[in-house]
């Protein structure tokens, strides 16, 4: 019998109609990698819930079926028991910090103390597992002062010192930078080797294909497959199912580099080894340069900032905007959120100025501006107070003096942009995460605003809701509106913008094209970032320009 | 984001003294003088309470606490001073207003109970660390549900702080103006207040899974990463302490017999 045992898994949350699991079934051997995927409201989370008894003991409803983990059936033992063999790290780390401590070390220990763990015992675990995140410098700090990066490593540190046999890993690396997420990865992947059985839910299929022995897709509640990443990620369907694949499978595909047994790789490894020395590249000689577009609309001037006398944060910015998309991209702690506060009046500069279309803002409030520049916050909990999402989305339009009938026009036009004209008169509670994050962007675009400053768009969004994204970034840009969006999804920058500001440290690394950027080697080493998949890919197998799309892959490579 | 606990580690004796020598601290210090019944004795206590304030480097920190009282006291001193019911002796007058011996003598009682509870109070709050106080209730038998609050809110109430912040800015954002007149104020009061609910309601289920799922709600045995490493006196200070309070009881007894 396998350590975990799924039988006929169905569950329907308290007040809905919709059954989350329809008869999941399923076997996880002891010591494998499974990972999971599916687009938003496939069921993942609800059965990493049921795995560990949250489903049904925590969130009540309709449950059928049985989950048996190491012999102990999860629907009736207690959370806290199962718990000894069974680890949780979802999102958000902030809500994972217990708050009853306020050094990172007691953080770690606080599970600790309640299953009785003796202290020796106790400092031993932690000290491993600080070294083994790469967090023992912050053992000191108050885990409240750390960055999201960092708090996640907590969390999951704070999980690993329980020594489970299990850990349930759900989207852990969401809120994370390239190469927050590449750390924690390459931690997980160290517990695999020491036997433990991880389950990791995921968006990033290329990080999962790379580290799972096994995937299962999953869809409307239904476990889809589950194979070997190769097998499920060359699937034809699997776009139906709201997954594209990774680059080297899509890739492969394109230029008919299958495997023996038929399936195409799925990780760049893989991908290499099969393409290599079978394929060239021709030379592009029009480069793709950041031609400026004619309209200057916002400018920064010498731009500098601290939250704090002494410890200035942004040093001596000065860029210039035109109507071309633009990505800031950068490390967590580089300095992006607070220049985009700066730039819609939120914060106000130590020194330097900031110019909307040649008129210094420094006298405006952020208020006064909301009719020139929009922001969209990372977290749309921040901002709905509406008990309907039609009047969510007017708020912002009311408030920069539009008619009530303007508003509501705009309204409806901006969540028809979104996808979600038909919920207009639900409530925003009622939708999920992923559906919010678009009602706080649609709430934003129906005032029209001539700058638009998005904060991490793509947080809790599958390849759906990115692919959405990508296309509202395109419709507002060609509307002259200037997007600005910070981002730490490199493939969405590569997609959808024209020019790409690399930040660390408070200081603009690069500033250019996204093939310019992304050709600057020691500038994404010192900012932390990676290549987009493709572009990596290419690399790899030898090209020389930065090949960003699929479609410019394809037109480069040859068989030789 | 920083915890709003009051409590520092300046590194002096008055730190390392038990949570619970300094509650029964608290507690002789504010009976003693309630069953002796003498305004000397609050001056006592006052004086006592000041001493090891002095002494634990922390009677600066204090003071804030007293300067916000005195509002409140002045305010006493006035309604009892000029209309208490038992004024009879005139204390002096200040133009056509006149002061009373008999309501004096009780703002002036009232005024040292506040101050001297306020110095004890100040005396725990602000040198020993609210995860102490939680981590040694529970050892001692308290609900580890009750020490968590005691220890959460302290950086549970600024986490609150900080989203309401955001908040604002989210709103701001939007066209919302936050500041200036009144009205305005008033009508950004909704669409201030109801995200802070709901990102509460939301973050505090969350959390509630977190603990869970670290074994909060195990039935076992807990244990500590550190025992507390006793201050010498503790023992002996808290039998002094509660000798005190006996004696104090015994005495008041025994007035009341005679």
């Amino acid at each position: 019998m396998a350590f975990i045992e799924i039988e006929n898994l169905r569950y329907r949350y308290p007040k809905t109609e919709r059954l989350a699991l329809q008869g999941i079934s399923l076997s996880i051997e002891k010591g494998s990698f499974l990972g999971i995927i599916g687009p938003n409201g496939a069921g993942k989370s609800t059965l990493g819930s049921a795995i560990i008894g949250l489903v049904p003991q925590f969130y009540k409803g309709a449950y059928g079926g049985h989950v048996s983990v190491g012999g102990k059936d999860a629907a009736t033992v207690p959370v806290s028991e199962i718990a000894r063999s069974v680890g949780l790290v979802f999102q958000n780390p902030f809500n994972q910090l217990s708050g009853a401590k306020d050094r990172v070390y007691d953080e770690v220990c606080f599970g600790m103390q309640n299953f009785g763990i003796p202290s020796d015992e106790m400092r031993r675990r932690a000290d491993e597992t600080l070294e083994l995140m790469g967090i023992s410098a912050f053992r000191d700090r108050n885990p409240f002062d750390l960055s999201g990066g960092q708090m996640q490593r907590v969390a999951i540190a704070s999980i690993l010192v329980l020594r489970p046999e299990v850990i349930i890993l759900d989207e852990p690396t969401s809120q994370l930078d390239p190469a927050g997420s590449e750390e924690v990865f390459r931690a997980v992947e160290k517990l695999t080797e020491s036997g433990i059985t991880i389950i990791m839910i995921e968006q990033k299929i290329d990080k999962i294909a790379e580290y799972s022995d096994r995937i299962l897709l999953m869809d409307e509640g239904r476990a889809i497959a589950i194979g070997t990443p190769d097998e499920i990620l060359s699937r034809p369907d699997l776009e139906e199912h709201g997954i594209i694949p990774p680059a080297p499978a899509r890739i492969s595909r394109a230029l008919s580099f299958a495997l023996p047994d038929g399936t195409f790789p799925a990780t760049q490894e893989a991908a290499v080894t099969l393409m290599e020395g079978r394929v060239g590249f021709r030379k592009d000689e029009k480069k793709g340069e950041a031609q400026a577009s004619a309209e200057e609309l916002l400018r920064t001037e010498d731009l500098s900032f601290s939250y704090t006398e002494g410890n200035e944060v942004l040093h001596g910015i000065s860029l210039a905007f035109d109507g071309r998309p633009t990505a800031i991209i950068g490390q967590n702690g580089a300095g992006k959120t607070t220049l985009a506060k700066l730039m819609k009046g939120l914060l106000k500069p130590v020194s330097g100025r900031i110019l909307l279309r040649g008129r210094d803002i420094a006298g405006n409030t952020a208020a006064s501006l909301a009719g020139d520049i929009g922001y969209v916050f990372q977290n749309p909990d921040d901002q709905i107070f509406k008990a309907k999402v039609a009047d969510e989305v007017m708020f912002g339009p009311l408030n920069i003096g539009m008619s009530e009938k303007e508003a509501r026009k705009k309204a409806m036009e901006a969540l028809e942009m979104v996808h979600l004209a038909s919920a207009a008169d639900r409530n925003p509670y009622d939708l999920d995460l992923h559906e919010r994050k678009m009602v706080a962007l649609a709430s934003v675009i129906a005032m029209e605003t001539s700058v638009l400053i998005l904060d991490e768009p793509t947080i809790a969004q599958d390849d759906r809701g990115k692919t959405m994204i990508s296309g509202i970034i395109k419709e507002l840009a060609a509307r002259v509106t200037l997007v600005i969006s910070i981002l730490h999804d490199m493939d969405l920058v590569a997609s959808s913008f024209r020019r790409v500001i690399a930040m660390a440290h408070g200081r603009v690394l690069a500033d250019g094209s996204p093939e310019e950027v992304f050709s600057k080697e020691e500038v994404l080493s010192e900012a932390g970032l990676e290549l987009p998949h493709t572009a990596a890919l290419a690399k790899k197998l030898g090209a020389e320009d930065i090949l960003l799309s699929d479609a410019s892959f394809l037109a480069a490579a040859f068989r030789v | 984001m920083r915890s709003i606990s009051l409590y520092r580690d300046n590194g002096t004796w008055l730190c390392r003294v038990h949570p619970f020598t300094k509650l029964a601290y608290i507690l002789a210090v504010i009976l003693v003088p309630l069953l002796l019944g003498s305004l000397w004795a609050y001056a006592a206590a006052i004086v006592l309470d000041i001493c090891i304030l002095i002494s634990g480097k922390s009677l600066r920190r204090a003071r804030a606490l007293i300067i916000f009282s005195f509002t409140i006291i002045v305010t006493i001193f006035l309604i009892r001073g000029l209309f208490d019911a038992d004024n009879i002796t005139p204390a002096f007058s200040l133009g056509p207003v006149v002061f009373y011996q008999e309501g004096l003598m009780k703002a002036l009682r009232t005024g040292a109970v506040i101050i001297n509870m306020l110095l004890s109070f100040s005396i725990l709050v602000l040198t020993s660390k609210p995860e102490d106080i939680a981590d040694e209730l529970e050892r001692h038998g308290f609900s580890p549900r009750l020490s968590y609050v005691i220890a959460s809110v302290f950086s549970i109430i600024p986490q609150m702080m900080g989203t309401m912040d955001t908040i604002t800015d989210a709103q701001r954002s939007r066209g919302m103006e936050t500041e200036g007149k009144l009205s305005q104020r008033m009508k950004a009061f909704i669409p201030l207040i109801t995200p802070v609910v709901t990102t509460s309601l939301i973050n505090t289920r969350e959390r509630a899974i977190a603990l869970e799922v670290r074994g909060f709600g195990s039935k076992g045995k807990r244990s500590y990463l550190s025992p507390w490493k006793k201050h010498r006196g503790d023992r002996a200070m808290t039998i002094v302490l509660l000798l005190s309070i006996a004696a104090a009881a015994a005495w008041r007894l025994a007035s009341w017999l005679s």
